[in-house]
């Protein structure tokens, strides 16, 4: 049992690494990205190449994090001055075509194959040790995220994105300048979201291209939604509640046998769908939404 | 509501008194615990569901026949949604919370990738069905724990080379649908064919879910092929072969079954289906452990056992992993058991086809399973080599030719 409670923290983790990324985007600037898994994508693949090279992951994880940052930064200048819904069909759009290029660029990423027996992290030690190891690091990474987003939020930068999602006119009539600052959220979000990429591609140990498809995205859309636009804790207890609902559904089945697996299939989607319906319905601000505000 | 001291007494010992009436608890320790592990949704979801059933259905079987060696199998079933990530939290669960000694039936080459590093870790069988040629292969097999019960992309690929050497052809080109499966087919059969010192003119690979294929179908014919070797599905193939009749060429086509079946010919009509080349890998269809899963599967999914091929396979995987378990006696651990895989399935023993003929030949000496999905007989990488079944399309019919025996 702990080994598989340690493993769905782990994939929680993850989760809420980009679900925080995610928050400084839209939560916090108003960017509608709708291109989460691309950077995902690129993290990943990063740092399972250069693994294969035989470069040391204490390297491709940073490296992972700044190829997120290079890839969010065109997208940022082509697409930043479009309006916020149109943003949203160009950055899907992006991830697709990440996702196409992995697919076709076989010399680079052994195409449709994936890359099998990508190195585990910390793989001198083994069992519980290893998981543990994993899931503290990944711990780290979030506290600092967190520890960084609160001190955004705080300084004249978080007032200024707070401000552009607020009322982005505003903000031109007082003469600042809002793309500027959307790009940088736009590379700072994204490498967070590269940063879960390359720890999922150690972690599960096999990437290929058909992972990344625009479904995380809209996990992680959820995850913020019912967790609270804009809250820091929100993005932290949405990962955690959409979790809870995509594996403990695997256990109502061991209490209720009469329920077959394809059923429970089905339910289980329906189950996160009728929960953001309701939370959209009855909480428009999710479960850690700030009553205060609108 | 009021809860009186009689109704907490009451309460109190009904609890005590649950274990000793639930026999299960107890028996619990004396079962060999198996977890099914199937792609119920996502894009394998066509087969899942009967693969499921199926496991189920021979575990069944299996306890019927009372058990293999001594102990009743008890199936914990999990959907791997075809998609890595849940796949490894799943067989996550079954290891560590059902305590399941093998996962029978993942799909998907993806995901038997990213779970084989976790039932070796735990020092369990994975069977599976899928194709690609890195789970024959250490870091994926390293403790000879994998076991696969389809015929690997290289052999199908290998299977195509033989038919094409045989009816003829000099002049192939391959088209693949641009997936691990397609890819590994249309790679086996340039492998295969070049080391006949035969020449592939052209290798195309098309992206999935186009309207229409005429430009790689253009790009295909400028080589003035005589065969075009496909790694393709059903809908993709129909398109591609109505847009090939539109040109007015003669080239054949040799594409595997799950492509060229019936529906195909019934979809395209008599007159462009004709000459059609099928083959597929032979589901043991004569013979009686088939009949047994064919009985089985129309049962559970009222329809004939023929529709799912996979659902054969892991109809296999729970007899013979029965048998070995029958064979490496009550006290065996699982690698032990893995052993005793290669045994009861591999040729020189006396032929059986159910469970329960095996367990009373097993008593006089060696056997050799017979399967319904294929003969069953794993080489040292745990794959097996099926016979390989060339079907014909002719007016309207596609019917089988001959059949392609690979040297293992």
């Amino acid at each position: 049992m702990d080994a598989y409670l340690i493993a769905i923290a782990i994939i929680t983790a993850i989760y809420v690494l980009m679900a925080l990324g995610l928050n400084l985007q839209y939560g916090l600037t108003g960017l509608v990205n709708f291109g989460v898994v691309g950077f995902f994508c690129v993290g990943a693949y990063t740092t399972a190449i250069l693994s294969q090279k035989g470069v040391p992951q204490y390297i491709t994880f940073p490296l992972a994090a700044l190829l997120a940052m290079a890839f969010a930064w065109p997208l940022g200048l082509v697409s930043i001055r479009l309006r916020e819904d149109y943003f949203a069909i160009v950055s899907l759009g992006f991830s697709e075509v990440v996702r196409l290029v992995a697919t076709s660029e076989g010399w680079l990423t052994q195409g449709v194959q994936g890359i099998p027996g990508i190195p585990k992290m910390f793989g001198t030690f083994s069992g519980t040790t290893q998981a543990l190891a994993v899931l503290g690091l990944l711990v780290v990474f979030n506290l600092v995220a967190i520890a960084a987003m609160l001190r955004i939020v705080r300084s004249p930068f978080g007032r200024m994105i707070e401000a552009i999602r607020d009322n982005e006119e505003a903000v031109k009539a007082l003469g600042k300048d809002p793309a500027g600052f959307k790009i940088q959220v736009l590379v700072l979000g994204s490498a967070l979201t590269g940063l879960a990429g390359a720890a999922y591609a150690h972690y599960i140990g096999f990437i290929s291209p058909e992972q990344f498809i625009p479904l995380i995205t809209f996990q992680i859309w959820m995850a913020i939604i019912m967790g609270g636009v804009g809250r820091i804790s929100g993005a932290l207890v949405g990962a955690i509640i959409l979790m809870v609902f995509l594996e403990g559904s695997r256990f109502l089945r061991d209490v209720m046998p009469f329920i077959s697996e394809v059923a429970m299939a089905s339910v289980r989607l329906g189950v996160v769908g009728l929960a953001l319906v309701l939370f959209t319905m009855y909480r428009p601000q999710g479960l850690m939404g700030d009553f205060t505000r609108k | 509501m009021n809860i009186t001291r009689r109704q907490t007494l009451a309460g109190l010992a009904s609890t005590m008194l649950l274990p000793a009436l639930s026999g299960t608890a107890f028996a619990q320790a004396a079962n060999f615990r198996i977890g099914a592990l199937n792609p119920i949704t996502g894009s394998g979801a066509a087969y899942g569901s009967g693969m499921q059933k199926m496991i189920l259905a021979a575990a069944e079987v299996v306890n019927a026949a009372g058990g293999a060696a001594g102990k009743k199998l008890e199936v914990f079933a999990e959907d791997d949604q075809s998609q890595p990530q849940a796949a490894v939290l799943a067989a996550k669960k079954l290891i560590d919370v059902n305590k399941v000694q093998s996962i029978l039936g993942t799909w998907a080459s993806g995901v038997s990738l990213a779970v084989a590093p976790l039932t070796n870790d735990a020092n369990i069988m994975l069977m599976n069905t899928s194709g690609a040629p890195a789970l024959s292969v250490p870091p994926a097999n390293a403790k000879g724990l994998l076991f696969r019960f389809q015929a690997t992309n290289d052999r199908f690929g290998r299977a195509f080379a033989e038919v094409a050497k045989k009816e003829g052809f000099k002049r192939p080109v391959t088209m693949a649908f641009n997936n691990a499966s397609g890819i590994g087919n249309a790679d086996g059969f340039k492998k295969a064919w070049e080391a006949q010192g035969g020449k592939v003119y052209e290798s195309i690979v098309y992206e999935p879910n186009q309207p229409s294929y005429r430009a790689e179908l253009q790009k295909a014919l400028a080589a003035k092929p005589d065969v075009i070797v496909m790694g393709s599905y059903l809908a993709d193939t129909t398109i591609i072969l109505r847009e090939w009749f539109q040109t007015g060429e003669t080239t054949k086509f040799i594409m595997p079954a799950w492509a060229g079946n019936p529906d195909l010919v019934k979809a395209l009509g008599p007159e462009v289906s004709e000459g059609i080349i099928a083959v597929d890998s032979i589901s043991n269809e004569g013979s009686e452990a088939f009949k047994a899963y064919d009985a089985a599967y129309q049962k559970a999914m009222g329809q004939s056992g023929l529709n799912n091929v996979y659902a054969a396979m892991t109809w296999d995987m729970v007899i013979v992993l029965a048998l070995a378990m029958e064979a490496a006696g009550p006290n065996a651990d699982v690698p032990a058991i893995a052993k005793k895989m290669f045994e009861v399935a591999g040729p020189g023993g006396k032929p059986v086809a159910t469970f329960a003929e095996g367990k009373e030949a097993l008593k006089s000496g060696k056997i050799d399973y017979q399967g319904a999905s294929s003969v069953l007989d794993f080489d040292k990488f745990g794959d097996v080599t099926p016979d390989f079944s060339v079907s014909v399309a002719e007016k309207g019919k596609i019917e089988r030719k001959y059949v392609v025996k690979l040297s293992a």
